[in-house]
């Protein structure tokens, strides 16, 4: 039963799905503040890399090991986040411009593939990879065994997240307070909220969650670390907030989705399903395309959620 | 009244790029006083209490509270002191709620809030001042008076004893002012003090106890609002005695024939809402019509709509009886339409280009050949405008955005005026210019019309209205609820049609 | 707590900081880059003068250079057209994919016709392809308000699958019948073979020489010209446009096209030119869209210092290649263009403001 082909869909794309949600939570965090960051696709990469040296060289059990490997990529993917924060907030510079050469300085053939080569992770399997659980020993349970209690921690740790972040945001006095300076930092900083320090906190946070997520593909999904493996994920990871109309629970949703369409292909292929896996591996992308024409007209950005101020820095002494 | 000082400023001074906003201002304000700050644009008043608000930081200058000196790093400090300010662009989060929007930025350390609590005491607030507002009832679902409660609501709410209100007025029909000011009475009878900017000398005698003149960033003094009159006033503001008189038009408007007519118009605004209903008007050559109205009632899309900005979704507009096609600015320009916008610097004009393209921006196509541009032609226009209209500019090739607001309005009025137009649409042509550039504005508009032009004007501003036009027009909710000839028009009258009251 | 540095509007913008602040952020990166090599225990002076050997110095090294730079040149010329308007394409990278599989068709399949002639119909080939695939791009934004961005950034992964299939997985027409073992292009025949010509030993591909042609053109295009105008004024403020009557949408979808077709012809001269095939391995491996933002953004997306900046560029890619190995680690080109791209976006903002130190206290109370 287990074996049907839905639940093993399911079940993958959860698991393919976490990497983006962390992604994807910690862009809606960013883009919150009024902060757009197009570096996730770098600050993952620089997670992964990081991650994966970690797991290579610190020793003790697999627990610890993995904690902090997991720890390390989220402080690497928080250092290079908080060099977009600089460039962004303080510098004000234009926001796209920033992300981008975020993303091409850590990126694929930038300082990821840079430190891979010194520090010689390239293609090194890690000894202690993050394994799916059988939690309560339940796996086995039908249906719901292989989608709810087999997957990893960070899958279980990301439902956590996912329910704090929408409690953060839309039940707190901080998430009333972020959500002002992403809407209109003029109003917030009359009424005295510190918008550059909300937008700073926000966006390394944001990062943090992007290196946790990169750290997923390298310990998790492969596990060993490639130059460039997360193959855009970064980028769908930033539709995906959009896509989420920037809300924790629907970006859940969307991470799935996106999963699902990720291991279809290896999934298909294992049932000698004859499709043609260059379709299949297209259609993550053809999809992010057509859900950003249909949430992207101005009149419907706004009624979604989109944050007023995103994208736009900050300037007080405006005249 | 009390006696007791709660606010003095002394030698504040504040400089931008370019410009000394305060120039070593005294402010003296007693507690329980609805002091007046009155001034005209750019005398420095809104300067003077972002300073007070921990907005800005002055450069020199001192700041007592009751009698002790503070320094105030942020807004926060500012309302920690119990001051707090009513924005004339009010700071509001459109997407929250009345009651999120009145704890935003509150102090206190509890993660999670109180949603009742903060609704129940939101409500005894407006009850006890008279502020009328639903705590749930979300901010873009508020009209514009009623955001500004929440604006005074939020100050109060945090316990200010000393308000600042930046122009209230600009945005109020007749009626919300007046109950606006019996508010403010409430709030003083209370001990608290209201400082009130305000450029309108009627208001100020109105509502204040004292008066403070602010010109070209300094001090010109304060007097007792019974001791003094809107002559005196006036005079203290700008230097010298002016009068508005009813602008004296040497040609007569020709009634017998019609220029711009406009039938039946509906349009949407940015939202996609309705924001003209079925608007029906016409205009004679040489004749200055005027849109009377509170902001935001359609005025400036009716002002994009017939220069051919926004797309119409029924009903016609025609010059000289030629029809212009909806949503085509081209089009609308080609027939001899011409539109000075109320965003003048980046709507009527590209603030980052340069004088002559700024003057060439409707007309480049004439001024190529085979697609390239001739730049001398455009040099040649430029020089020759720049002359005749007395444009103080550094050169042909300075960019817009560096020139005074007076010379960016003249820049745009050159260019439209230029262009030879049957009609010309004008949108609050004289807002924050100071009182020459005012009149020479207010010339060329009768001089346009003089010459045939005819003039469609919509200004916020009734008494311009009053001065200029020949024929007022009221909009009340996208729709025009009254007409009157300029001869026998009753201001008051006016006032209430302007709040939705039809007689 | 107050930041003690303010940054300032500057009234006017001096000319001279327009050429001193990139030369100063290029200096910059390279300083950062320095200290990046030194933390990770090399040598930075060592491996500059590597990089400078092997990038430009002599003949050889030149001619390297100006290989590399040909297809980042009309990269660079295909983000800057889109910069000038305030679009960001960074599509170029499929574009150039794009680009390189229409010329590659048109050089297949003229196999006996005149080269003169084949060359101009590969650029033809090149550009209808790039600038086709960056206009839907265009066409997205302009009628349905799409974010260009991610739109482009999302097309150019589909022309990597699209590449691969046509090479790896499918029996296409651009792909060689004669080895099913290991799938590679077709190999264009000899006429197809673009010229390059030697000046005092240097090798100057006619690529080059085209890319000149392009940024002279786009230049005059936008200085120049009434379409020029129109888009200075869109990019200025998009309200005016509309006031002024200029047709947003029609010059979004333009530009796109423009931009798209620059790529496009990238690619067209980097089948003629070097590779000779449709090579969908080593196309990706290049990156020569992402590269050309770098290019654009250093040269201030002016057109014909965008042409200039790709030699520089160029050499440093090329020298990247040259040198990779144990001591010289794979990722280090990527790095010093990101801190380039850095450097150049905060010296942007140089440009456009001055700093000031904010007074401290005890003067404010003076």
């Amino acid at each position: 039963m287990n074996s049907n082909i839905f639940i093993i869909v399911i079940a993958s794309a959860i698991f393919y799905g976490t990497p983006l949600f962390f992604a994807a939570l910690g862009g809606i965090f960013t883009e919150r503040s009024g902060v757009l960051n197009l570096g996730v696709e770098g600050t993952m990469l620089i997670g992964g890399v990081t991650g994966a040296w970690t797991c290579l060289h610190v020793g003790g059990s697999a627990w610890f090991t993995i904690t902090v490997s997991i720890l390390m990529g989220a402080l690497a993917g928080g250092l290079v986040s908080t060099l977009l924060a600089f460039l962004c907030i303080t510098l004000k510079t234009n926001q796209t411009v920033a992300g981008l050469s975020i993303t091409i300085f850590a990126g694929t053939v930038g300082l990821s593939s840079y430190l891979a080569n010194i520090w010689k992770v390239s293609r090194q399997p890690v000894p202690r990879p993050i394994r799916k659980l059988d939690v309560f020993g339940l796996s086995d349970t039908p249906i719901v065994g292989p989608i709810l209690f087999h997957q990893t921690t960070l899958t279980y740790l990301s439902w956590v997240l996912a329910i704090l972040a929408t409690i953060y945001l839309f039940h707190t006095r901080i998430g009333l307070q972020l959500r002002a300076v992403g809407e209109s930092p003029q109003t917030a900083d009359a009424m005295g909220i510190n918008v550059v320090k909300y937008r700073y906190v926000h966006t390394i946070f944001g990062g943090m969650l992007a290196g946790v997520g990169g750290v997923f593909y390298s310990l998790a999904i492969v596990p060993l670390w490639v130059d460039g493996m997360t193959k855009g994920a970064g980028w769908i990871a930033i539709a995906l907030v959009i896509f989420g109309f920037w809300r924790p629970s629907l970006a859940l949703l969307g991470a799935y989705l996106f999963g699902a369409l990720q291991s279809l292909g290896s999934t298909l292929k294992a049932r000698n399903v004859k499709i043609s896996g260059d379709l299949l591996d297209a259609l993550p992308f053809f999809m992010t395309i057509v859900v950003l024409v249909l949430v992207s007209s101005r009149f419907a950005h706004r009624k979604l959620g989109a944050p007023a101020a995103l994208g736009v820095p900050y300037e007080r002494e405006e005249r | 009244m009390t006696s007791e000082i709660a606010v003095k400023m002394t030698g504040i001074v504040k400089k931008f790029p370019g410009v000394v906003a305060n120039d070593h201002v005294n402010l003296e304000i007693m507690a329980g006083e609805v002091h007046a700050l009155l001034g005209e644009n750019g005398a420095g008043k809104s300067t003077l209490s972002n300073i007070l608000t921990g907005l800005y930081r002055q450069d020199a200058g001192r700041v007592e509270i009751s009698g002790k000196k503070v320094e105030f790093n942020s807004p926060r400090d500012a309302l920690n002191a119990g001051i707090g300010m009513v924005h004339q662009h009010f700071r509001l989060v459109s997407t929250f709620t009345v009651a999120e929007n009145v704890v935003l930025g509150e102090p206190d350390s509890s993660l999670f809030m109180d949603q009742k609590a903060v609704a129940a005491r939101v409500q005894e607030l407006s009850d006890r001042y008279g502020l009328a507002v639903d705590p749930s009832a979300r901010i873009w679902q508020l009209s514009v008076g009623e955001q500004q409660r929440v604006e005074i609501l939020k100050v109060l709410y945090r316990g200010a004893r000393i308000l600042i209100l930046d122009e209230p007025t600009a945005v109020l029909t007749p009626i919300e002012t007046t109950e606006l000011f019996k508010t403010l009475r409430v709030m003083v009878s209370e001990g608290r003090v209201v400082i009130f900017i305000s450029h309108k000398l009627d208001e100020v005698m109105a509502v204040s106890d004292r008066v403070t003149v602010l010109r070209g960033g300094r001090t010109v003094g304060t007097v007792n609002t019974h001791e003094t009159s809107t002559t005196d006033l006036a005079s203290l503001m700008v230097g010298r005695s002016v009068e508005f008189n009813r602008a004296v038009r040497q040609v007569p408007a020709d009634r017998e024939r019609i220029v711009l007519d406009v039938r039946d118009l509906c349009a949407h605004d940015d939202r996609g809402r309705v924001a003209l209903e079925s608007v029906s008007l016409s205009v004679s050559p040489g004749e200055i019509v005027g849109i009377a109205g509170v902001a935001g009632n359609g005025q400036r899309e009716l002002a994009e709509v017939i220069s051919g900005m926004r797309p119409i979704t029924s009903g016609s507009i025609t010059v000289d009886g030629e029809s212009v096609q909806s949503g085509r600015a081209r089009s609308a320009i080609a027939k001899g339409i011409a539109h000075v916008p109320e965003d003048r610097l980046h709507t009527g004009l590209a603030a980052g280009h340069s004088v002559e393209d700024n003057f060439a921006l409707k007309n480049y196509r004439s001024m190529s050949r085979f697609r390239i541009l001739q730049r001398q032609k455009i040099r040649d226009q430029s020089t020759h405008l720049i002359e005749r209209y007395d444009i103080k500019t550094p050169g042909s090739e300075t960019p817009v955005r560096l020139l005074s607001g007076g010379n960016v309005q003249k820049v745009l009025l050159a260019r439209e005026f230029s262009a030879s137009p049957k009609v010309l649409i004008a949108a609050s042509p004289t807002r924050g210019l100071d009182v020459g550039a005012i009149e020479t504005v207010r010339e060329r508009l009768v001089q346009a019309a003089d010459s045939g032009v005819g003039v469609l004007l919509i200004s916020e501003d009734l008494d311009e209205i009053l001065s200029l036009a020949d024929r007022i027009l009221v909009m009340y909710e996208g729709r025009i609820v009254a007409e009157v000839e300029a001869a026998q028009a009753d201001r008051a009258r006016i006032g209430l049609t302007m709040g939705g009251i039809t007689t | 707590m107050r930041s003690p540095v303010r940054l300032e509007r500057r009234l006017e913008q001096p000319k001279w900081l327009n050429w001193v602040v990139p030369l100063a952020s290029l200096v910059a990166a390279l300083i950062l880059g320095a200290i990046v090599l030194w933390i990770t225990g090399k040598n930075p002076f060592d491996v500059y003068q590597r990089i400078f050997e092997r990038g430009f110095a002599g003949k050889r090294a030149f001619s390297g250079a100006l290989e590399m730079a040909t297809p980042l040149a009309f990269t660079g010329l295909c983000a800057a057209v889109a910069f000038r308007m305030g679009l960001v394409n960074i599509g170029g990278e499929g574009q150039f994919y794009m680009g390189a599989v229409g010329a590659s068709y048109v050089g297949i399949s003229l196999g006996g016709s005149p080269t003169g002639i084949t060359i101009i119909l590969m650029c033809l080939g090149g550009m209808v392809f790039g600038s086709v695939y960056a206009a839907i791009v265009g066409v997205l934004r302009a009628r349905f308000n799409t974010n260009e961005i991610i739109t482009s950034l999302m097309m150019n992964y589909l022309a990597a699958i699209f590449l691969n299939y046509l090479i790896f997985n499918s029996k296409s027409f651009w792909r060689d019948p004669d080895s099913p073992q290991f799938p590679k292009g077709k190999t264009l025949s000899a006429r197809a073979d673009w010229n390059t010509y030697s000046i005092f030993g240097v090798n100057l591909p006619i690529g080059f020489l085209i890319a000149i042609l392009a940024g002279s053109a786009v230049w005059v295009l936008y200085k120049r010209t009434r379409f020029g105008f129109e888009v200075g004024v869109l990019a200025d403020s998009p309200k005016a446009a509309r006031y002024a009557g200029i047709r947003t949408t029609s010059t979004i979808v333009i530009v796109m096209a423009l931009s798209g077709a620059l790529a496009g012809l990238g690619g067209a001269a980097d089948v003629g030119n070097f590779r000779g095939l449709l090579d969908a391995k080593g196309i990706q491996m290049a990156g020569y869209g992402y590269t050309g933002i770098v290019v654009a953004a250093l040269a201030r997306r002016n057109p014909l210092v965008t042409v200039v900046v790709a030699i520089f560029i160029g050499g440093l890619t090329k020298a990247g290649y040259a040198l990779q190995g144990p001591n010289f680690p794979s990722g280090l080109v990527g790095t010093l263009q990101g801190l380039i791209l850095f450097t150049a976006v905060a010296g942007e903002i140089l440009i456009k403001y001055r700093i000031r130190m904010t007074p401290r206290r005890s003067e404010v109370v003076a």
